[in-house]
């Protein structure tokens, strides 16, 4: 077999299943209860939507789209600290 | 087949395995956020997603990329950028799940369901259980 064609067919059937667990995690952001709950849901979601992007690079043989997944990652970690910090003290800073 | 071709089949067959890993690691723990019961438990789906989800796939990409003559010279662009990004996450997400565990802890955002003993609440004489 062709090593392009196969890695091809196995990075379909992988985004397939990324997909899958993406709509797993949005349940949990729409129905948790408390923000925590709902933060710590994003965080997963952003982390694995970052290896997504990855995924999809060589999938759509574009390997300037890893840009956004360093990006993303670095979004991710800004949201769980300005989060912390409104829970923490009522106030998000200067 | 010629060595390289060696070396690009072991490269991508072992890149596929970690995104398999990947893969699986991230459908448990999206399964796990929705099963388990209360913030504190669901931590250890967030890093179950996180570490094992993001980590390791985009390690098992990244060998990929290096074994793909096929997207032509910018792989090594996207191999040296993923074993960034992945070091970063593996970093910043434990960093991060520590920051938003403690501070749902101080300010009693999350709400402790099926609570047996709180030691931490205890020993600021704030009850064992809130």
């Amino acid at each position: 077999m062709e090593l392009e064609t196969w890695v091809s067919t196995f990075l379909v059937y992988a985004t397939v299943i990324f997909v899958v667990s993406f709509l797993l995690y949005l349940v949990r952001i729409v129905k948790g209860p408390t923000i925590p709950d709902r933060v710590i849901a994003v965080d997963a979601l952003g982390f694995d939507l970052a290896a997504f992007l990855i995924v999809l690079s060589i999938l759509l043989r574009s390997p300037i789209l890893v840009v956004c997944a360093v990006a993303l990652s670095l979004w991710i970690y800004a949201l769980d600290i300005y989060i912390a910090k409104y829970l923490e003290s009522k106030e998000l800073g200067e | 087949m010629a060595v390289a071709d060696i070396i690009n089949w072991i490269l991508v067959i072992v890149g596929q395995i970690l995104i398999a890993i990947g893969v699986m690691c991230d459908l448990i723990a999206a399964i796990l956020m929705i099963r388990f019961p209360n913030f504190y438990v669901r931590l250890h789906a967030l890093t179950i997603g996180s570490i094992g989800g993001a980590v390791v796939p985009i390690v098992g990409a990244a060998l990929i990329a290096i074994g793909s003559p096929f997207l032509g010279a910018y792989r090594w662009f996207l191999a040296g950028a993923g074993i960034v990004t992945a070091m970063m996450i593996y970093i910043l997400g434990a960093v991060g799940s520590h920051a938003i565990a403690r501070a749902a802890h101080r300010s009693r955002a999350a709400i402790l369901s099926p609570c047996y003993v709180d030691h931490l609440a205890k020993d600021r004489g704030e009850g064992s259980c809130i």
